[in-house]
Parts: structure tokens; sequence; C-alpha cells
């Protein structure tokens, strides 16, 4: 039987995969970038510490993101929905997004396609400032609540 | 907040505990201690009747306004 327990696991293992893709493609950067760069028909050739540049600063929000969205699945596990942490969590969450934005338009400059991957992201960035300005209603609307006797 | 609940001024005077007080008008002593710190952010009207019914006074004695000095 499904049930919103299952719900929040499910999304744990799906952070916890990306975390563990996160650490492959920081490994394999190496291997993944020169076979980019032979695969592509751009005209890349000495651009493989642009490349680097991207991935390893990139996957330092990603994987600030990875741990707070870690964080937020196990309030929500505990029950801890409307709560102050989980309303920083989602705004540092939002927070990575647009500094994955940034970096990924800086590296638009050298390999135009990169800026997909920024809109993307801050696309993202805001979906997720959204979500924390409801939360923040919610914990405010919550302690009201918790507090009229 | 310029609202100050005397509550326990009320309860002084009419001898009862907060445990008792609590016990007749059907709430935690806990939430009865938020009401008596002036934690509380609002009162329900029921709680209030509940409390006015027992301690035999009006919502006047309890809850009073005082001018915020800016």
């Amino acid at each position: 039987m499904w049930s919103g327990e299952n719900s929040i696991r499910l999304s744990r293992i799906c952070v916890l995969v990306f975390s563990l893709m996160l650490a492959g493609v920081a490994l394999s950067a190496p291997w993944l970038v020169r076979w980019f760069l032979d695969f592509s028909r751009a005209e890349l050739a000495g651009k493989d510490g642009c490349f680097f540049t991207t991935i390893y600063l990139g996957s330092l929000p990603a994987a600030v993101l990875l741990h707070k969205l870690y964080r937020l699945l196990r309030h929500l596990e505990m029950g801890q929905v409307f709560i102050q942490a989980n309303v920083e969590d989602l705004r540092r969450i939002s927070w990575c997004s647009f500094a994955g934005a940034l970096i990924c338009l800086i590296s638009s400059l050298y390999y135009i396609p990169w800026i997909f991957v920024s809109v993307a992201a801050a696309f993202m960035g805001l979906i997720v400032r959204v979500v924390k300005n409801v939360f923040a209603q919610a914990v405010e609307l919550q302690n009201e609540s918790e507090l009229t006797i | 907040m310029p609202i100050i609940v005397n509550l326990d001024v009320v309860m002084a005077k009419r001898k009862m505990s907060s445990g008792e007080l609590a016990e007749r008008i059907g709430i935690s002593q806990a939430n009865l201690s938020i009401l008596k710190t002036g934690k509380a952010k609002a009162m329900r009207f029921s709680t209030l009747e509940s409390i006015c019914e027992v301690l035999d006074c009006q919502p006047g004695d309890i809850l009073e306004f005082r001018k915020q000095d800016s």
C-alpha cells in the first residue's frame, strides 16, 4: 500500500541517487570532459580547464542543495513540517539554485548551451523561493494557532 | 503587546489554583500558563466565556489595554 511515508522514503532515495551521481561526475570529470570534447563538433579545443572549473564550482552549490534537501525530507519524515528550519533549508536550496544558474550563465561565455542549464536552474530557484514564502507564512500561521488558547 | 492578561490577579482574588482553573475550564495547565504569562497570541471567545463563568468575572477584569510608549 502506497503511503505518504513511502513517498518521502522514495524522495530520500532519489536524493541519495543524485548525490552519488554528483560524486560520480566530480570524480570522473577528467574522462567526461575529454570524451565530450572529442565527441562534440563544436570547436572546444583547449577549453578543458573551463569545463573543469564549471563542473567543480557547480558541484559545490549542488552538494549543499542535496544536503539541505535530504535534511528537509528527514524533518518531513519526523512530522516536523511547518518549522523555521525547513524555511531556512528551502531558502538555502533556492540560493544554491541561483548560484548554479550564475555559474552556468558565466560558463555560457565559452560554451553557449550552458545558458539552457542556467535558465532551468534559475527557474527552479524561483519555484523553490515561492514554496519557501508559502512555508514561511504557514509557520507563522501555525505559531499563531498554537498560541491561541 | 499592549493587551495585558490579569488572570493571575483575578485568580488570586478568588483564591483559585492554576490546576483547578485549568480543569474547570477544560484546558491544559501548559496552555493556562501561556495565557497567564501573556505569551498567547489570541484567546477564543469560548475560553474567555469559560474563564468568566468559573471566576465569576467580566472579560474586562481579565483583559486590559495599555498604550505602548513609542
